[in-house]
This record gives C-alpha cells, sequence and structure tokens, in this order.
C-alpha cells in the first residue's frame, strides 16, 4: 500500500534527523531499495533542514499534480535527468507536512497566490491541512510565484515541492 | 474589531496551570485571528478568552456562531518542532475538552469523533479549530481555537449528520466560560505533560478509548472522494486508519460521518 509505506518514510526520515541531531553531524543520506524500480533517497543535512527526494517509484505518483486541465499547476512531467525534481530547484517551497493542500483560505475566495504574482517573506501562499490543523505556509522569501505545482485540494507528502517563488 | 480590554488571569485560583498566561476580551473578530497577530511577540502559551466573537468561523471558513455565554477560546504557543508533531494537538485539545465536559456531564454521553470533534448525546456541543504557521524548517506558532456551547446551540445549521446541541439543554450546569476555561486549561496542560513524558502514543491511547464507532463501519469525505471502512485505529502520526477492501488506508485530512 503506497499510503503505508509513505507513513514508515516520515518515520524513517525522522529518525534519521534525530540521528543527525544526537551525533552532531551536519550531512546524512541513505536509499532505501524497496523492490527493483521502488527505492527512497533521503539526504538529511543540518543547514537546510530536510530534503526528500523519491525515485520515480510508483508512490511517487500520488502527491503530483494531475496533467493538464487546469492553469495553475503546469505538471511536473517527470523525465529521467534529476536535476529536473522541482523539490531540487531554488526557490522550491516544500511541504513541511501531509496532508491536504488548498490555494485559497476558504472555497470561492481568493487565491493566496497565483502564477506571475508577487509575493513577499512570510506572506501565507497555502495552506496545509492534517489533523483538523490548517498549517499557513509563508513565502520563504519575497519574489515572484514562477510555477504551482500542487492543485487545490490535493493530497501532498512530506517535503512534496509546492511552489517556486523566484 | 480588537480587543477592549486586557485583564491577567491571576485571581482565578489554584487550578490554572502554571506556564501558561491568560488574556480576557471583551470583543475580538476572532480568538484565532488574535492568537496569529500576537503570536510574534509571545512570551508563553497563552489562552485568549473572548465574550463575543465578531467574525468567528469554523474550518474552511464555516460560519460559527458565538453567543455571549458560549466559550470562545484559543492557545497560542510556541512549543516548536515541526508542523506535523504540532498538528498532533488536535488530539490533545479534544482529550483536554472531553475530560472537561465530563465535569459535568456523565462520560458515557461523550464521545469523540476524529480528529478532534467533541460529541455530547451524539450531537455536536463543541467545534476545534487549529491553525498554524510553519515550514520545512519549522513551526512559527499553533493556535488551538476551540468554541464550546456551553448555554446555547446555534441556529440553521447545516451539518445535520451531527446536530448542534448545547452543555446546558442537554442536563449540563450553567457554566461561566472562565470557569470551563480553568479547567479545560489545565486539562489541556496536563496533556502536554502526558505527551512529554510518555509520547503521543498515551494521548492517543486515551483518545480511543474515548472514541465513538471504533471498530465500526464509517465514512471520511476526504476534498476530492470519499472513503468508507472500518476505523480500525489512528496511526502514530494521528492519521485516521481505515480497513477497507483495498486494505488500510490512512487518512490525514477528511471529515468523518456515521
Amino acid at each position: 500500500m503506497a499510503k503505508n509505506s509513505h507513513a514508515g518514510d516520515v518515520a524513517f526520515v525522522q529518525a534519521l534527523a534525530e540521528l543527525l541531531r544526537d551525533n552532531d553531524l551536519t550531512e546524512l543520506e541513505v536509499k532505501r531499495d524497496y523492490a527493483e524500480d521502488d527505492s527512497l533517497t533521503v539526504r538529511v543535512s543540518r543547514q537546510t533542514a530536510l530534503m526528500v527526494s523519491s525515485a520515480p517509484a510508483p508512490q511517487a505518483a500520488a502527491p503530483q499534480p494531475a496533467p493538464a486541465a487546469s492553469p495553475v499547476a503546469p505538471a511536473p512531467s517527470t523525465p529521467a535527468e534529476a536535476p529536473s525534481d522541482p523539490s531540487q530547484l531554488p526557490g522550491a517551497v516544500t511541504s513541511p507536512m501531509v496532508g491536504t493542500c488548498y490555494l485559497q483560505a476558504e472555497p470561492g475566495a481568493p487565491s493566496f497566490a497565483t502564477v506571475g504574482d508577487k509575493v513577499s517573506e512570510g506572506q501565507t501562499i497555502m495552506i496545509i491541512e492534517a489533523m483538523k490543523t490548517m498549517n499557513h505556509i509563508p513565502a520563504p522569501h519575497g519574489g515572484t510565484v514562477k510555477r504551482i505545482l500542487v492543485e487545490d485540494g490535493s493530497p501532498v507528502e512530506f517535503g512534496a515541492p509546492l511552489m517556486i517563488i523566484e | 474589531m480588537r480587543l477592549l480590554r486586557r485583564v491577567p488571569l491571576s485571581t482565578k485560583g489554584d487550578l490554572w496551570p502554571e506556564g501558561y498566561d491568560c488574556i480576557i476580551l471583551d470583543s475580538v473578530d476572532s480568538t484565532n485571528a488574535e492568537a496569529a497577530r500576537i503570536a510574534g511577540d509571545l512570551k508563553r502559551p497563552t489562552w485568549i478568552l473572548a465574550k463575543t466573537q465578531t467574525a468567528a468561523r469554523g474550518r474552511q471558513g464555516r460560519h460559527w456562531e458565538n453567543p455571549v455565554g458560549n466559550l470562545a477560546a484559543t492557545l497560542v504557543m510556541r512549543p516548536g518542532g515541526q508542523a506535523q508533531e504540532a498538528a498532533l494537538r488536535s488530539f490533545f485539545a479534544s482529550n483536554a475538552l472531553f475530560e472537561t465536559l465530563a465535569l459535568y456531564v456523565d462520560r458515557t454521553r461523550l464521545g469523540l469523533k476524529w480528529p478532534n470533534d467533541v460529541l455530547l448525546n451524539g450531537g455536536k456541543v463543541a467545534g476545534i479549530l487549529l491553525e498554524s504557521m510553519g515550514t520545512a524548517q519549522g513551526l512559527d506558532w499553533l493556535a488551538v481555537g476551540i468554541g464550546v456551547n456551553l448555554l446555547h446551540k446555534p441556529d440553521g445549521v447545516r451539518d445535520a449528520a451531527f446536530p448542534p446541541v448545547a452543555l446546558f439543554d442537554e442536563g449540563g450546569a450553567a457554566v461561566e466560560p472562565d470557569i470551563f476555561l480553568n479547567a479545560l486549561a489545565a486539562n489541556f496542560a496536563t496533556e502536554e505533560a502526558i505527551y512529554a513524558e510518555m509520547g503521543f502514543d498515551m494521548i492517543r491511547d486515551n483518545w480511543l478509548k474515548r472514541a465513538a464507532r471504533l471498530g465500526e463501519v464509517i465514512t471520511a469525505r476526504t476534498s476530492r472522494d470519499e472513503i468508507t471502512g472500518v476505523f480500525e485505529t489512528v496511526d502514530a502520526y494521528g492519521n485516521l486508519i481505515l480497513r477497507t477492501k483495498d486494505g488500510m488506508v490512512p487518512v490525514p485530512a477528511a471529515d468523518i460521518y456515521f
């Protein structure tokens, strides 16, 4: 079950983060092979907090936005080369939690940010809900919204890229 | 509409938990909105109690009525850690509220609905809305907003699956909001202490003991679809676990119906 293994992934990353802290390390990289074409690579670094990159495993398909249809979500087509992973791009804002993302405060309200908008540091750019906790994601820095990588109401995973602000 | 009056709650007796401040407001737009405004300068975890709210709201901007005599309070805190961990406080809040209501009514008439709804005689007696600000680098602040129908139940509520009820109407005492908050704050502080000493497993186990419909078929309505299955448990991250014909499905965000 994709979702079950995800819960395990989160525990795995949390355990690595603790290991890093407890042993005063600055960086740690581990690859887990679940199956021939299903692996998880985690790099935890103290300067940049948590960085998670997942191989193009079947699981990774879940949090990706649905293709086409929406003007706000230019879906990242997943080419083979690693640098195109949106979470690795400079300016990528990643999800601090597993949950459902919302692009506006409530149904019918204007979006927090749309592509082309200028945003300032600390401004709420989206909300991710888990356990009835509405977590506001602030813009980590001022800039222009280049891409929105999730659709309103879609499930997001820990570390999933949400938005590119340059 | 901002606050009209600030009163330190220092004279409230021995029940008030150590290490927590309290602000009492005559009127405010919403206690969660006030929490967001004061979070940046917060010294200690602080409860905000408002006699009236002019723009009370529930999840997803749903209207929340707040007549005088009902509880409208928010705990704002900066506990550190990650946003994912902060969200576990949904369960602290519902456990604490369950125990506080159990001071006034028979606890067998109370039940919890994932993750933080408290039911009294099968009706919705309270609403809990947590809001936080946090990035992958960590949590900035968390606000735990709690509204309780102490005296009045709201009119014209859409969610007929769990009709609103008031504590007073259901045979509970007529309790003043500030008195109720004393016990609620103490119970919430106890949940924090249990979490710090014993971890989330203990919080979760206690929550499951109070849960309605455990082991029965329930429905989780997410923003995209509907999942029906047997309410198996809550996992270590607070996800609702439903046993469906496709296996165990963890649910991080949904409205629950049964």
